[in-house]
């Protein structure tokens, strides 16, 4: 399975500009994923290497070979629309067929292609229907069939899952996942959801305004969010504005205090320090050991079951989200709203974030 | 815009659709060039330019009074058109009574029926009236408002339902619990949001009527020829410019008038 | 009941007429007293007798099929280069564009086609520069007649399709062209199909149409080419034959209605199985 490199590649729309010098590289059977909020641009970044939007400029190349100027028809990538688009007035099985006809591939080996296919997405028995027969979920599984029959050199996926419902969103997330390990399959999908992200990809790409913010393993993205933007987007609630102190061993709050750091890189000027909410404990008096410690009163308490959320109003003004173990799984006692608390963190907990 | 299909095939489609627009409109564009030649006898090229053809086809009675009668005519047929279809396209796109696919069968047909099996149908029954009652009818302007009133109404109808459709029915009744009464409510909420179906309904109406060929050629008389009737008696037996300028006022009016309704409602929804 | 009014209106001013005319249809024509009362067939029977009048149907039928075709084959790439290739303003003029003609009227716009076509117009001293020399022989004849009719129903045709082909899901012709079709592919497998019902609605107006049209056959055609539509007005506001008249204008509705649904039928059946 070859890579996909992108070499600034851009897309304006007159003055407007959808996808700015963008350069990333997908790995041989890499699955990477697109993220971003709508109108980032990472829709237009995926059906420019599908061939669906022309390149301003730069270069896009699979395995070495530079696509750029090819039609859609003859990059040979296999690619998932969000709403499928299966052709209305073909039967399942046409559906699948069609790419292969297309390559002139003749009657007996489609068939038998055709065949495989439909068994490897558990849809054998559909061959014969009308695509507005199926449901969402087999719908979405005739689409991958029919994208990964013609065997693309690249599979792209416009946010496969967001017209299907929780549950089988759930379950197609691992099937795709699956398939796509199981055939070593070089794939890019985009989606707005940083779950979808996180638990499916080997790399994100997060997007923002036609610029890559960050890319990375899920992991290393959420915890060292490198932006402003990307803390908020991955949903790190806590962004504390400040300033490094020399020698990157404390941070002054705008609001007064200095808190303890450990293990940052230098940031010059105004940053923020983004602490997530499972990092940050909840006491109901003050703690004695803490390296960062700040007094407030609870303001919402939100019972999700396994964790509690609560929302602080600190005594400097900052209000500030922590994540607690859900007191029957040996997290504190429950704290009412209006109580006073204590939240704490350890030095290392912190990650410091440029202001843009 | 469609990338991922090769340059190529978008000139293809650009020039051959040049080219068939071009074949719809050019003519047009001669005959408005046509109607300032100052050549007596109509040939190409031109000899040299002159507004004579406007005078000559203003001192011409048939013309000058066609032109008036058309107007007279097509916006009366408008008005009727308008006071018969506001209320029908309501009652087809509120009501929900039995028969209302026939209703609204009947209420389109004259826009089905061709023009000139209409046109003698209505012709026909008109002198039957009359033998019968000496009640003339065929041939007065009565007739002719008649039968311009059936063209105008399945215009207005259409275009005056579509745009009832759209109105999302609860933001009556939220004038209605807001203490709005019934009337009240029409003549503030339901009739500003219709509009533009209204106008484009009225501009329509009266386009397709003033054009009416099929069926005025029964019933005009001596004294009640629309323009179109006048137009293809003069072309029986000349072919000047005059035509050029009568068509050139006539090419205005409906492009400024299509003009205004495209900025009521989309024109291809009309058809 | 707010339809009332309306209704009342057609019924009296088209429906009817239009049964009277049935009735009359089976009347008796005497030139002295018009119509005698009667219930014969004579006025059909002497349509289908006289060689004349069919020749009349039959040109009128093939005129109408062949003005159709061209206003197809024409219609589809404008159609679908409206739909696709330009922006949304272009659109909009380029719609108005295509309206004007249709709604000039047909007086005025076969007055145009008769300065273009006709033996010193346009089109001749257009060809005269090419070195083409004597009588272009358009006016009075089938082409000039065909000219004119396509210019009158392409933009017809090309609204009908056009809203059709902007109701198919741009995605599918990706989906096409990424499983490896060429434009012609996808056109020829997924669009055309996709379109069907709009092809045939087109094509049907567009045959009604012709079917009737009264004033490019008696302006262009002349008085020696006939066609059922001026053949009627003849009949019935210069002859006074009420009853053949009328029976002709039946046989041309009947003939107009058989063979738009027979035509709707075979291509219906061929393309049910996805529609309904």
């Amino acid at each position: 399975m070859p890579d996909v490199v992108l070499q600034d590649v851009a897309k304006h729309y007159g003055p407007a500009v959808a996808v700015a010098n963008m350069s990333l590289r997908i790995g041989d059977g890499e699955l990477v994923a697109l993220l971003g909020p709508s109108g980032c641009g990472k829709t237009t970044t995926l059906r420019m290497i599908g061939g669906f939007v022309e390149t301003t400029s730069g270069c896009i190349t699979v395995g070495g070979r530079d696509v750029t100027a090819l039609p859609p028809n003859r990059r040979n990538m296999g690619f998932v629309f969000q709403n499928y688009a299966l052709f209305p007035h073909m039967t399942v099985a046409q559906n699948v067929a069609f790419g292969l006809e297309m390559r002139g591939v003749n009657r007996s080996d489609t068939d038998r292609k055709v065949r495989e296919a439909l068994v490897r997405v558990r849809l054998a028995q559909y061959a014969d229907r009308l695509p507005r027969q199926l449901s969402g979920g087999q719908q979405q599984r005739v689409a991958l069939a029919r994208a990964l029959v013609i065997e693309p050199d690249v599979l792209l996926l416009d946010e496969p899952l967001s017209n299907l419902d929780a549950s089988l969103r759930q379950e197609m997330k691992i099937e795709i996942r699956q398939l796509q390990q199981s055939l070593g399959l070089t794939t890019i999908f985009v989606t707005h959801d940083q779950d979808e992200a996180m638990s499916t990809a080997d790399r994100m790409v997060l997007m923002y305004n036609g610029k890559v913010e960050q890319v990375g393993p899920p992991d290393e993205v959420y915890g060292a969010p490198r932006s402003v933007f990307a803390a908020g987007f991955l949903g790190i609630p806590n962004l504390l504005p400040g300033q490094m102190l020399p020698g990157q061993q404390g941070f002054r709050l705008e609001a007064g205090p200095v808190l303890r750091l450990s293990g940052q890189a230098a940031v010059a000027g105004r940053c923020f320090l983004a602490l997530r909410p499972e990092v940050i404990s909840i006491h109901a008096a003050p703690p004695s050991d803490a390296e960062n410690c700040l007094a407030g009163r609870v303001e919402i308490m939100t019972y999700h079951g396994s964790a509690v959320e609560y929302q602080l109003r600190t005594d400097i003004g900052l209000t500030l989200t922590a994540r607690a173990v859900a007191p029957g799984l040996g997290g504190p006692a429950l704290l009412p709203e209006g109580s006073r608390a204590w939240l704490s963190w350890p030095a290392t907990a912190g990650v410091t974030v440029s202001e843009n | 815009m469609r990338a991922g299909q090769s340059r190529s095939i978008r000139i293809g489609y650009t020039a051959f659709s040049m080219a068939v627009i071009g074949f719809i409109v050019l003519p047009l564009i001669f005959i408005v060039w046509m109607s300032f030649y100052s050549n007596k006898i109509l040939s190409f090229p031109p000899e040299g330019y002159t507004l004579d053809w406007y005078r000559r086809a203003w001192a011409l009675s048939d013309f000058r009074n066609g032109f008036f009668l058309s107007l007279r005519t097509s916006l009366i047929a408008t008005v009727v058109a308008l006071c018969l279809g506001l209320p029908a396209s309501f009652a087809l796109v509120r009501g929900r009574f039995w028969g209302r696919e026939t209703v609204s069968t009947v209420l389109m047909s004259p826009m089905v029926v061709p023009g000139i099996v209409g046109g003698s149908a209505l012709f026909v029954f008109f002198l039957e009236v009359e033998f019968l009652t000496g009640w003339r009818v065929a041939g007065t302007s009565l007739g002719l408002i008649v039968a311009h009133s059936l063209i105008a109404l399945p215009w207005m109808i259409r275009l005056v339902t579509t745009s009832l459709i759209s109105v999302n029915p609860s933001i009556e009744e939220a004038a209605r619990s807001l203490g709005a009464a019934p009337l009240t409510v029409f003549f503030r909420i339901t009739l500003p949001v219709i509009k533009p179906g209204l106008i484009a309904g009225s501009l329509f109406a009266f386009i397709n009527s003033f054009i009416d060929l099929e069926k005025s050629i029964f019933l005009v008389g001596p004294d009640s020829t629309t323009l179109q009737i006048a137009l293809i008696n003069y072309l029986e037996w000349n072919f000047d410019s005059t035509i050029g300028a009568v068509a050139t006022v006539q090419i205005a009016l409906i492009t400024v008038l299509l003009l205004i309704t495209d900025r009521y409602a989309k024109l291809s929804r009309a058809f | 009941m707010l339809a009332a009014p309306g209704l009342v209106f057609v019924t009296l001013g088209l429906l009817l007429p239009l049964a009277l005319m049935l009735r009359n249809s089976l009347n008796r024509y005497d030139p002295s007293e018009l119509m005698i009362s009667a219930v014969t067939a004579e006025n059909y029977l002497k349509f289908f007798g006289d060689a004349f009048y069919q020749e009349v149907l039959w040109r009128t039928v093939w005129i109408s099929g062949l003005s159709t075709a061209i206003c197809l084959v024409a219609g589809v790439p404008v159609a679908y280069f409206l739909a696709r290739h330009v922006s949304a303003l272009a659109k909009r003029m380029l719609l108005i564009v295509i309206l004007v003609p249709l709604l000039i009227g047909n007086a005025v716009r076969t007055s145009a086609w008769m300065l273009i076509l006709n033996d010193k117009g346009v089109l001749a001293a257009f060809l005269g520069l090419f070195g083409h020399e004597g009588p272009l022989g358009l006016m009075y004849s089938a082409q000039g007649v065909i000219i004119g009719l396509v210019s009158v129903l392409l933009p017809f045709m090309i609204i009908t399709l056009n809203s059709v082909f902007e109701s198919i899901d741009q995605n599918l012709e990706d989906a096409g062209q990424s499983l490896g079709a060429g434009h012609f592919t996808i056109m020829r497998r997924i669009v055309l199909p996709l379109a069907m019902p709009g092809v045939l609605a087109g094509s049907v107006l567009c045959f009604i149409l012709s079917m009737n049209a009264y004033a490019t056959p008696v302006l262009i055609g002349g008085p020696t080419f006939h066609m059922m539509a001026p053949t009627v007005y003849q009949q019935i506001a210069k002859v006074m034959n009420w009853p053949f008249g009328a029976a002709l204008a039946f046989i041309l509705m009947a003939v107009t209605l058989i063979l738009t649904v027979g035509v709707s039928v075979v291509v219906q059946r061929r393309y049910r199985k996805w529609s309904e």
